[in-house]
């Protein structure tokens, strides 16, 4: 059994695919005694080139302890689904637990984007109850300038 | 004399051995491409010869899963 790190790019209009594949590697994986260490999933990238005219793909990291016959199956697998635009296989000499850079970057970016999104709300929440008040002044305003003119002209 | 005033710094690296340098880790790759996507080269780093090697592997498996470009012209 040998340590294998894996990186595979989804098709983004397959996204809702991707835990059913996952799925599916891991009954493969743990039906042939192998492991699974580690399973990333970095969700919807940008890539930094487009890949077949399309710029963004998911993206799914896993780090496996299989035989041969496994991995073969896999890439095998990958290779004949059209929904993988492209994956990566390293050799690892030992167990990798620990999670990664860009994972750790991902979960940031979605609790700013997460935290922003409320604030938006809030704000325009907000402007919305200022609004509704300038108009109801402006309003008022506008009655008064009318009882004005036509004051004047009597 | 001059050489080393052109030096622009000793290696970010150094701190770091070379199997710890991860083609996942964009933001230490990204002080060793330059802005057009080129790698920069260790006399302009002072990356050690060993470190440099890993940068290279590192930022070409990143290029090839598009988490980092080959150059500036991708359309």
């Amino acid at each position: 059994m040998r340590h294998y790190e894996i990186v595979f790019l989804v098709h983004p209009d397959q996204s809702a695919q991707v835990p059913g594949m996952i799925e599916r590697y891991k009954s493969s994986i743990e039906g042939a005694n192998g492991k699974i260490h580690r399973l990333e999933d970095w969700g919807r990238r940008h890539l930094a080139y487009p890949i077949k005219k399309l710029n963004k793909a998911h993206y799914v990291l896993m780090n496996i302890e299989c035989d041969q016959a496994t991995l073969e199956e896999l890439e095998t697998g990958f290779r004949f689904n059209d929904a993988i635009l492209r994956s990566l296989t390293l050799l690892q000499k030992h167990p990798v637990t620990e999670v990664s850079a860009i994972a750790t970057a991902t979960a940031e970016e979605n609790k700013i984007a997460e935290s922003r999104a409320k604030d938006a709300a809030a704000k325009e929440a907000l402007t919305a109850t200022a609004e509704d008040a300038d108009d109801a002044t402006d309003l008022d305003g506008l009655d008064e300038e009318l009882e004005a003119n036509d004051i004047i002209p009597e | 004399m001059a050489r080393n005033i052109k030096r622009k710094k000793i290696s970010l690296v150094g701190s770091e051995s070379a199997s710890q340098i991860d083609y996942k880790d964009l933001d230490l790759l990204n002080d060793y491409i330059t802005e057009t996507g080129k790698i920069v080269p260790s006399r302009i780093t002072g990356t050690s010869a060993k470190n440099q090697r890993a940068l290279c592997v590192a930022i070409k498996r990143a290029r090839f899963i598009a988490l980092l470009p080959f150059c500036d012209s991708h359309k």
